[in-house]
């Protein structure tokens, strides 16, 4: 598949810290990558690049294989642009805030108002077109926000957190409105910090922090990187020290934490790993009362790839 | 046309203050006017004098203070020194004469005494003086023409009685013309003031920063939609600018059917124009609705009482006026008064407004394409 986006040796220095360092990828028609990395990690300075909104040190960027630059408004036409901050005018209803939006792009009326009325299909505004932003809730805001930027049927998406502090009926109307945009035929790059959201929508995944490219690759891919092959979590009452270090020396266990009355066990590879354990928990007369099993997290995978949680 | 459709929904959502801010403004223009009528006739005023004469009160001394009873007030006072210099401290007299023992007798022998005099500064003293000095010099050219006290009278009071009529020739309605001056140069602080309310409100939604990210992001160039943002803010100008001028017609009445009205009426369009593109240039600098109202009196408040909208020009410092040039309220109002005091509208006449406003439409030149600089260095800051 050809690459809509490649970035190559991008790197963006503000006074003495570097944003991005060095960061190189590429995106390939048709796929939803998922951009992830704490707060700070360089994920918004990444997107204002590729926009051209600021201006980089060193690197080059071509999207749909030409050079990005701030005139490039034959590039800026097939682009779509979802901000985690909603961008509506208050004064606007919902219908006129997508068709103005859509007017920056469109110039023909009859075919604009075919779009506006496909966005507020997406995004299940039909019942709130003449509402004003005001009259909104969180949730139905930020399908708002969608549809303006991408009422325009852009090729490529970016998407900066579409989701943040969104009701759960609404989230699943974004995500399948993302789906949807996706078998329509369009390029998506999705940035969250959620990791479920990243597991259903993205077909590949980039993991960046302090401005470098730290891992990608398909969640299952990434997930390997982690050497983590299941999570035990069980609540304990009180467990010896012995207890723990016996534990940590069988072969298959990576790692073993007690926080508060929660025994974590992390394993690298995993056959009858919840049988062992509870055999010898009870072997040695550990009380216990609640048990998970789980697969790893891309969660995991961070922690595993940076020490951090991926909200710190 | 959708930016247009846009700046007219966000002028609908505030129409009420958009209104009621116009209607003040142009109110204010009106009132300032009528608070200014000019006065079209005259009456000589008489200062307030007293007379201490030390002299007998006969022959040329009785007929100088007839002369100074004819064309002054003669207050009552206290024969004391501390009586008259309360007197001329308090304003209650503005001159006193001192006719000097021996007075008549000198003037009649060729000499003519010093007359001492107190007077307390101001203009009704030195018209007093003048007065005075106007009786001494008439009486001493009659010195030495006879030796006869009656007649030398004689002669001093036909001198002195001879008026000489004036007519004005002018055929310049000056009330009128004052009525539409004050009226036409406050225009530059009410439709200055009101443009960069309005344009700044309308703006500042434009300018939000999510909005203006998301609109610099899209595939319309800035510079178009500047363009289409300052044509559909200049609608609102002309509307404005029309109905500032039917109220001058209202307010004014004949004298704006003149060919002096209609000059006032082009200059106020072109300084309508340059202040529209002020209004914009400010409008992509601020995008705090809570600022506009202090942006509003910097910059119409301001630059009206430095070029003259509210005190007249003729009053203002020379520092004052040279430091107003730079400007455009300057130029509108220096038009309004060479416009009020112009005889006939010709081309010759009419070359230093025609000037004035070339140096207005530079302004709006200039500020248009400062304008564009901003949006530029914005979408990429």
């Amino acid at each position: 598949m050809e690459n809509i986006i490649e970035i190559s040796n991008l790197t963006k220095i503000y006074s003495e810290l570097k944003a991005v360092d060095d960061l190189s990828f590429n995106v390939k028609e048709g796929e939803i990558l998922g951009l992830l990395g704490p707060n700070g990690s360089g994920k918004s300075t990444t997107m204002n690049c590729l926009l051209s909104l600021i201006k980089y040190n060193e690197g080059t960027i071509k999207i749909f294989g030409k050079k990005m630059s701030p005139d490039s408004y034959d590039i800026k036409a097939k682009i779509g642009v979802v901000f985690q901050d909603v961008a509506v005018f208050e004064e606007l209803s919902v219908y006129d805030n997508i068709d103005y939006f859509c007017g920056l792009y469109i110039k023909d009326k009859k075919t604009r108002a075919e779009y506006v009325e496909d966005a507020i299909k997406l995004v299940g505004l039909e019942d709130y077109k003449k509402f004003y932003p005001k009259k909104l809730s969180g949730g139905l805001l930020r399908r708002l926000n969608i549809a303006c930027g991408i009422a325009h049927k852009p090729k490529l998406i970016l998407l900066d957190e579409p989701t943040v502090a969104v009701d759960p009926q609404s989230r699943n109307n974004i995500l399948d409105g993302i789906k949807k945009l996706r078998d329509e035929g369009a390029t998506i790059i999705y940035t969250t910090h959620y990791m479920e959201e990243v597991e259903i929508l993205c077909d590949r995944v980039i993991i960046i922090d302090k401005g470098k490219l730290l891992a990608s690759g398909t969640t299952d891919e990434l997930k390997k990187l982690a050497r983590i092959e299941e999570k035990i979590t069980i609540e304990v009452g009180k467990v010896d020290e012995k207890y723990i270090d016996i534990i940590k020396s069988w072969d298959s266990v990576e790692k073993v934490s007690l926080n508060a009355n929660l025994l974590v066990i992390t394993y690298s590879e995993g056959k009858n790993n919840l049988g062992n354990i509870m055999d010898y928990l009870n072997k040695e007369k550990i009380k216990y009362n609640k048990v998970y099993s789980e697969r790893p997290t891309l969660n995991d995978v961070f922690l595993e790839l940076t020490g951090k949680e991926l909200r710190d | 046309m959708n930016i247009f459709k846009t700046v007219l929904k966000i002028l609908n959502k505030n129409k009420f203050i958009v209104i009621l801010y116009s209607v003040i403004l142009i109110s204010f223009g009106g009132i300032n006017m009528s608070s200014n009528e000019t006065v079209d006739n005259f009456v000589a005023t008489k200062p307030d004098i007293y007379i201490i004469n030390n002299d007998v009160n006969k022959g040329i001394t009785k007929n100088l203070i007839k002369y100074l009873s004819d064309n002054c007030n003669i207050v009552k006072l206290k024969d004391n020194e501390e009586a008259i210099n309360d007197a001329l401290f308090y304003r209650d007299a503005n001159y006193i004469i001192y006719i000097p023992q021996g007075f008549r007798e000198d003037f009649l022998s060729g000499k003519v005494d010093e007359i001492e005099i107190k007077s307390s500064g101001d203009y009704q003293s030195s018209f007093a003086g003048m007065i005075l000095e106007r009786y001494i010099k008439v009486a001493a050219s009659f010195q030495g023409i006879s030796d006869n006290e009656d007649d030398i009278i004689k002669g001093i009071n036909e001198t002195l009685s001879k008026k000489a009529k004036v007519n004005v020739v002018s055929k310049l309605d000056t009330s009128g013309m004052n009525r539409a001056t004050v009226y036409y140069n406050f225009a530059s602080y009410s439709i200055l003031a009101c443009l960069v309310y309005i344009i700044c409100l309308i703006l500042s939604s434009f300018k939000k920063p999510e909005i203006q990210r998301r609109t610099t992001i899209s595939s319309s160039n800035y510079k178009s939609i500047n363009r289409k943002l300052l044509a559909s803010n200049s609608m609102l100008s002309v509307i404005l600018w029309a109905v500032y001028v039917i109220v001058s017609f209202i307010l004014i009445g004949s004298t704006m059917s003149s060919k002096h009205g209609a000059i006032y009426i082009l200059n106020l369009l072109v300084f309508t124009i340059c202040a529209t593109t002020i209004a914009f240039f400010i409008g992509n600098l601020v995008n705090n609705k809570e600022a506009i109202s202090g942006i509003v009196n910097v910059i119409a408040l301001g630059s009206s009482f430095l070029c003259g909208a509210f005190v007249p020009m003729e009053y203002l410092p020379e520092g004052v006026l040279k430091a107003a040039h730079v400007l455009p309220s300057y130029y509108f109002i220096k038009s309004n008064e060479i416009v009020k005091t112009m005889e006939a509208v010709d081309s010759d006449a009419l070359k230093p407004v025609f000037e004035n406003m070339g140096i207005l439409l530079i302004f709006s030149l200039l500020f248009v394409v400062l304008t564009n600089v901003v949006s530029r260095k914005k979408a990429c800051s």
